[in-house]
This record gives structure tokens, C-alpha cells and sequence, in this order.
């Protein structure tokens, strides 16, 4: 599993309108500009894609930052 | 007085049966007077439904619609019919960019494969008998789709075609196909899709349906009637059940 950080940049980089560097493991990603259900429909794919971890939207709606993402997906992982 | 408004007699296998529009279907259908032979992965499930409803159903078949194989041995399997509604279905919303192969499979199995294969084995091993009706469950998003439906609205369009061309190819021993397309339905489905959306887009949702959103009843009605003589000259169309959600579009 990636650490943290490159996470953060992975993430980072799904997104069209977010500039490189601008997210930090402590960042909302709900305050995305322009985040919308389109958005979080791209969170669940993406993690699901990449890590092979699939989230429920129960799990997406208990998590506020990225950090919070990367934490549920170890979780999931270590299961 | 005689009315065709009834499933006296008539033996109808349904798919997806333990859970949802299925389950209801069951119900409904066995309300007014049919055999029911109901198919579902799960035999512990489907044996809770057949407790319920005792000697009207007369076959369980545990089956995985997703492996071919299955669905030949539940054809092989099956008794005689009058009837097939074919309910199994899956909703996976997902992005396109995201999209590959075995994610496509995942949903078009279940929801067209399975419907094509079904019917084609059903018809091989002789079980349709002549003056069959077959109901798909198809979707208002067939045509009206949603982000992230790239899988699901597609299977259905897939599916009301089919449809279509089992009404052709088998009008010849009056075997007739139809689709019913409901929008919203409170189901199991629905219950996830409620889950996962946030509860303002959900809400904003069902406000656009002057008749509120469905219940798996309102769908199994029109599936008795397209079962029923009732509707013996009508093949290869589409009823619509939204409660008037598409009126205005």
C-alpha cells in the first residue's frame, strides 16, 4: 500500500479543477471545488479501481478528509 | 361473468425471486391463481419463500443467472411454462472513465446475458409453451439515463431490444415478450441507492413524482396483466410505471 502522502497526490490528480499540491492529508475532500454526488461516485470507483476496495456510501459519509479515506481503505485492506 | 383478468392454470417461472419486484411478483401472481417456479442464487431464501406461499410454488431452482452453464441446467430443470418474468437484476453506478471489461461484465450478466441465454435454453429444452408470455423488468433510465449508468441504463436499453426480438422471432406460436419500465420503486435496491446518495439528492429526487414513488405492487400488477390472456395481442412493447415523473419531458 502507497503511504499517505502519494495518496493524497493520486487522488489529487482524478480531479480536473484541483491544482497539484493544493490538497494535504487534513484536507475536506467534500470542499473539492465543484464537488458533487458526480464526485463521490468518482472517490468509491477510483479506490476501487486502484486498491480493489470497494466503500459503501455508509463509509463514504463517515469520512470527512482524505486522511479519513486512506484510513478506511488500510482498514478494509487488513481485514 | 368470464373475464381474462386471471393466472388460473398458468405456470410462470420467476427470476429473482426472493427479494424486491420478484418477491412481490411471486405474491401477486400467486393472488390470482398461477404455479409459480421460482429461481434464485440462494437456496435458503428461496426456501423462505416457498414457505410462504406453500403449494402454489412448485420448483425451486438455486441458480447463479451469471454462469451459463446454470442457466442451461435450470432450463433443463424447469417444468413447462406459461410465463417468465425475468426480475434478476444488479445496480453498480460507476463512472466511464473508470470503466473495463470485467467491470461491464459484471452488471451486463446479469442484466442482458442472462436474459438472452435464459430465454434461448428455456426454448431449446421445449419449455415455452405455445401462447407464452415473457415480462423483462427494464428501467425509465433506459431511456432517461443517470451519471454513473453507463452499465446499468445500457443493460436496459439492451434488454427492451431483446425484448423486441424474442416478440418477433416467436410471435409465430403466439409466445409474446413485453418489458415494463418502472422509475423509483421502494426495493432492496432502492434501499442502497437511498444508502449511498445523500439524503438532499434523494429527496429532490422524489420530489419530481406527482404519485409519489412506486411500490413493488404497482409493478406487479401490470406484470399480471401482461401474464394474464388479458393482453394476448400485445407483444413487444412497453408499459411505463413513474408515478408521472416523465410527464413535462
Amino acid at each position: 500500500m502507497i503511504d499517505e502522502n502519494e495518496f493524497v497526490r493520486l487522488l489529487e490528480n482524478e480531479f480536473e479543477d484541483v491544482e497539484e499540491g493544493s490538497l494535504k492529508p487534513d484536507s475536506s475532500y467534500r470542499e473539492i471545488p465543484n464537488f458533487s454526488s458526480m464526485y463521490a461516485l468518482i472517490i468509491i470507483a477510483f479506490i476501487d479501481n486502484e486498491f480493489d476496495v470497494l466503500l459503501t456510501g455508509e463509509d463514504l459519509r463517515s469520512t470527512e478528509t482524505i486522511a479519513d479515506l486512506y484510513a478506511i481503505i488500510q482498514k478494509k485492506l487488513n481485514k | 361473468m368470464k373475464t381474462p383478468f386471471h393466472l388460473n392454470e398458468k405456470t410462470i417461472l420467476v427470476t429473482g425471486a426472493t427479494s424486491g419486484i420478484g418477491f412481490q411478483v411471486v405474491k401477486s401472481i400467486v393472488e390470482m391463481g398461477a404455479k409459480v417456479v421460482i429461481s434464485g442464487r440462494n437456496e435458503r431464501k428461496l426456501n423462505n419463500v416457498k414457505k410462504q406461499f406453500g403449494d402454489a410454488v412448485i420448483q425451486l431452482l438455486a441458480h447463479d443467472l451469471t454462469d451459463e452453464k446454470e442457466i442451461e441446467s435450470l432450463a433443463s430443470l424447469s417444468v413447462n411454462l406459461n410465463g417468465v418474468v425475468h426480475c434478476a437484476g444488479i445496480v453498480n453506478p460507476y463512472p466511464i472513465r473508470y470503466l473495463n471489461f470485467k467491470k461491464l461484465d459484471e452488471t451486463m450478466r446479469l442484466n442482458y446475458y442472462s436474459a438472452v441465454v435464459l430465454i434461448g435454453q428455456l426454448d431449446r429444452k421445449k419449455k415455452l409453451e405455445k401462447g407464452t408470455s415473457i415480462v423483462f423488468i427494464s428501467s425509465i433510465s433506459a431511456q432517461h439515463p443517470h451519471k454513473g449508468g453507463a452499465t446499468y441504463s445500457s443493460s436496459k436499453a439492451a434488454l427492451e431490444s431483446f425484448s423486441k426480438v424474442v416478440a418477433m422471432e416467436y410471435s409465430h406460436r403466439r409466445i409474446r415478450s413485453n418489458v415494463v419500465s418502472p422509475a423509483m420503486v421502494k426495493t432492496p435496491l432502492y434501499e442502497k441507492a437511498a444508502e449511498d446518495a445523500s439524503h438532499e439528492s434523494m429527496q429532490a429526487h422524489v420530489d419530481k413524482y406527482p404519485l409519489g414513488i412506486g411500490d413493488p405492487e404497482d409493478v406487479a400488477n401490470a406484470i399480471i396483466y401482461l401474464l394474464s390472456d388479458a393482453s394476448r395481442w400485445v407483444t413487444g412493447t412497453k408499459i411505463v410505471l413513474d408515478g408521472g415523473c416523465l410527464l413535462g419531458y
